[in-house]
């Protein structure tokens, strides 16, 4: 039961965010907060207030495969999405998996200025999983732009390719002019279209010199259509 | 300083609210350190911190659509989580978690957890508002929040009884509110 004295109520918010009501008082302050906005407010406030203090918590490494853990209680293996359907093959596969899903949070970004024409984007991820290109498709042509700038070895270059779904080798899509953060390109004879992998690999001055991407892939992700709802 | 890119935390917390797993992995890769911390601070069992961050981040896939970028911050609202699991998880338990390390509460750790807290202007304002309250009050505020210590707890370092440390937090609390806008 929440008290209607105004102070008692905003101690108990204070002590809910404080954690020192018991199990049931807490429960009790939770369902309240259901229906009782003001209350609400009150907890939230304190939360803002209180924040600060998490940072004498010392910050620790938690154990190994914990992140698994969490990803197989969210989404059991039965309970599983259908995987696309034509994957590539090799390195192409492997990088399909995680890339295509974070392209999906990018389209859920784009949400805030949604455009009646479906928009093909992606954002591409180093190996570590960190944005590194925002990639957008213009009609036939890609725009990149870079999120987080970083050197390269001094005789090396980017380039991107592109690798649209059921072929079996990536078109190159020319290179990144050094220092460049912010590029069109327009490949010829390849056209975005959805489930399309782009990747930028590093590559000795000039470009592969093989046609086919010889070097470290830095950063790869999928063309995903990005939807309004 | 991280650059900030279009997929900051607010960002991340939109994707997963719109049930993109990926972008639950990034928020773990980038807070699971400092969110382990603030489990591991209330529970002192690294297991049972370990349950407690698993049950926080499937509240965070299940809530982020309540978590609104113009009103919360995203690092609080995620530790907020955290700390509820966790205490959640303490209560379960009936508080029996173990209060004796000499560490807790202590000031050997205080001066690095100083720094962290006033980088920000709000971490400042607290700072400065706890420092005014008395020592007591100040001590109980934060072996409640930081360390999850129920009222009997704190009493018994404090050597008085539950009701009497429930009233210094409660003048605590409303110095505090009357201190920070």
């Amino acid at each position: 039961m929440i008290p209607a004295d105004p102070a008692e109520r905003e101690a108990l918010a204070g002590e809910y965010v404080l954690g020192t009501l018991t199990a049931s008082e807490a429960r009790g302050i939770e369902r309240a907060m259901d229906t009782d906005d003001a209350l609400r407010e009150a907890v939230l406030a304190w939360e803002a207030r209180l924040a600060p203090l998490t940072e004498f918590a010392q910050p620790e490494t938690p154990p190994p495969g914990l992140w698994e853990r969490i990803a197989g209680a969210l989404d059991p293996p039965a309970a599983a999405a259908p995987a696309p359907a034509p994957r590539p093959s090799g390195i192409w596969r492997i990088w399909a998996l995680g890339a295509s899903a974070v392209a999906a949070a990018l389209a859920a970004l784009l949400l805030l200025s949604p455009k009646p024409e479906p928009r093909l984007t992606t954002v591409l991820l180093t190996q570590g999983d960190q944005p590194a290109w925002l990639v957008e498709a213009d009609r036939g042509a890609l725009r990149l732009a870079a999120l987080n700038p970083r050197p390269l070895p001094p005789d090396r270059v980017m380039q991107i390719w592109a690798l649209p779904p059921g072929a079996t080798a990536p078109t190159s899509l020319g290179l990144i002019p050094a220092g460049e953060g912010r590029l069109t390109v327009a490949p010829e004879g390849v056209r975005p279209e959805p489930g399309m992998l782009i990747e930028i690999t590093l590559e000795p001055p000039g470009g592969s010199p093989a046609g086919q991407p010889t070097g470290p892939v830095l950063f790869v992700g999928r063309l995903v259509v990005a939807t309004g709802s | 300083m991280d650059t900030t890119s279009v997929l900051d935390l607010p960002g991340l917390l939109a994707a997963v609210a719109a049930g993109d797993r990926a972008a639950l992995r990034i928020v773990y890769a980038r807070q699971s350190t400092r969110l382990f911390g603030v489990a591991n601070a209330i529970l002192r069992e690294r297991d049972v911190a370990a349950d407690a961050l698993q049950e926080a981040f499937l509240r965070i896939a299940g809530r982020a659509g309540q978590f609104d970028p113009a009103r919360d911050n995203a690092e609080a609202w995620l530790a907020a989580i955290v700390r509820h699991a966790a205490l959640d998880m303490l209560r379960a338990r009936g508080r029996e978690m173990p209060t004796d390390d000499p560490m807790l509460g202590e000031e050997a750790e205080a001066a690095q957890a100083e720094a962290r807290m006033i980088a920000t202007a709000e971490g400042r304002s607290l700072r400065d508002c706890l420092a005014r309250l008395e020592p007591r009050s100040r001590a109980g505020i934060v072996l409640a929040f930081v360390h999850g210590l129920s009222h009997p707890q704190i009493a018994e370092r404090l050597d008085t009884s539950p009701g009497t440390v429930r009233s210094w937090i409660r003048r605590g609390l409303i110095a505090l509110r009357g201190g920070l806008a």
